[in-house]
């Protein structure tokens, strides 16, 4: 994997329609990108398919990578898995929740990045606080994309219950992240 | 930092926003707000951040070698330029595009003005690059606008979709670019299709930026900020 200021400029470049760069982008980032999206469809047919949507949304998204004040992978995962959860829901037709394109958020600046090791030790350690279950009802509202009605019928509890939970247990994970 | 309950309100709010959690309504009313309350903006963009790490529990996985053959030929195939190039890099992103926004397409022909037609239609041809679109949408879709910034004419197509001022007040059009405050395009007349100029000094500004409609007295807003509510959002897309 290349560090955060290689792909930047990977991206940078893809926005003036460098195919090369394009090329290099998807070499090095498609592994980790086809794996966030595997894991939120669960079948490799259809995982394929939207890898092949992710990255014509970056080809075509790559001059909005700047505005959004996002890192790197950052920007590229939450691309990867806001697809992925777009075709899951188009497909299950399911109603309940919505997915947000993070590309619409043109919210400036590059501050308050982190490193991704120590961001990630950082969220670990505060996951550890959260009861197993809660912490366990983040991690699959997040990395597989599920609903509110989709974790309340997984835990066996009310969707009030199962968005209580969640909502406290984002007010901890915030607190413990010390902001 | 204070730890008032709005302020952990908003917390926890941006936090599901961020994961994708909210209903279609909650998401269409939080977004509205993002358009114009940069704290927000950093609040979902910090849960960004920090809900990607969990990304690194994925194993990376390689892909087919197909996936990339396809990306290609999806992209790269077929005339570069053209009404064909320039509806593939409008409708695609489009159609995969999250479900806040609805997914229209507008082309205008600079040499008829207000002229709006369908993708594909003959004779229409596409603007000059660049271009920008949006799609706004009131939170109970009683409003559905479309507009796109044509560079050829330097005007902002607005289109009506559905819905109209309420009785005694207009629409007013707002560009939000980064943390700056929004700055009026214009009343919209009650015209189902309007060009608006853009300003010189708010082209460069388009890139990033959202479009907004707000409720105003007849005129539109006295103080040169919204002064009513805003009705609707939508962000610039780099077309």
């Amino acid at each position: 994997m290349l560090d955060d200021d290689e792909i930047e400029r990977l991206i940078a470049a893809t926005a003036l329609d460098d195919r090369a760069a394009f090329n290099a982008l998807y070499t090095a980032t498609s592994a980790k990108l086809f794996g966030v999206v595997l894991r939120v469809l669960n079948n490799r047919n259809a995982a394929e398919e939207t890898l092949q949507d992710v990255y014509i949304k970056i080809w075509h998204n790559a001059g909005r990578y700047q505005v959004n004040g996002l890192s790197p992978m950052t920007w590229l995962i939450t691309i990867a898995r806001n697809t992925a959860i777009d075709a899951r829901r188009r497909k299950t037709r399911e109603a309940d929740g919505d997915l947000h394109e993070m590309l619409a958020d043109s919210a400036p600046g590059p501050e308050n990045r982190m490193s991704e090791g120590s961001g990630h030790a950082r969220l670990s350690a505060c996951f550890a606080e959260l009861e197993p279950d809660r912490a366990g009802a983040v991690r699959r509202a997040y990395l597989d994309g599920k609903s509110y009605a989709e974790l309340a019928a997984q835990y066996g509890v009310p969707l009030n219950t199962m968005r209580s939970w969640l909502r406290r247990s984002l007010l901890n994970l915030w607190e413990c992240l010390g902001r | 930092m204070t730890n008032t309950p709005d302020k952990d309100e908003d917390r926890v709010l941006a936090g599901e926003y961020a994961i994708g959690l909210l209903t279609p309504d909650e998401a269409a009313a939080f977004a509205a707000r993002l358009a114009v309350e940069p704290d927000l903006r950093r609040l979902v963009r910090q849960w960004t951040e920090d809900f990607a790490c969990l990304a690194e529990d994925i194993e990376p996985e390689t892909p087919p070698a197909w996936v990339q053959a396809g990306v290609d030929s999806r992209l790269f195939s077929g005339p570069a330029r053209g009404p064909l190039g320039v509806f593939r890099r409008v409708v695609v992103p489009l159609m995969t595009a999250a479900s806040l926004v609805v997914a229209l397409f507008l082309v205008s022909d600079p040499g008829a003005p207000g002229v709006v037609s369908d993708p594909g239609a003959p004779g229409v041809q596409p603007p000059a690059p660049p271009v920008y679109q949006a799609d706004l949408e009131a939170e109970d879709s009683s409003l559905v606008f479309s507009a796109g910034y044509d560079a050829t004419t330097r005007q902002m197509y607005v289109e009506r979709r559905q819905g109209t001022a309420r009785p005694g007040r207009v629409l007013e059009l707002w560009l939000i670019a980064d943390d700056n405050p929004p700055v009026s395009l214009g009343v919209l007349p009650d015209n189902a299709r309007v060009r608006l100029p853009v300003p010189e000094a708010l082209r460069d500004r388009l890139e990033g930026g959202v479009l907004a409609l707000s409720d105003e007295p007849p005129g539109g807003s006295p103080t040169g900020a919204p002064t009513g509510a805003v009705l609707a959002v939508g962000p610039l897309m780099d077309v």
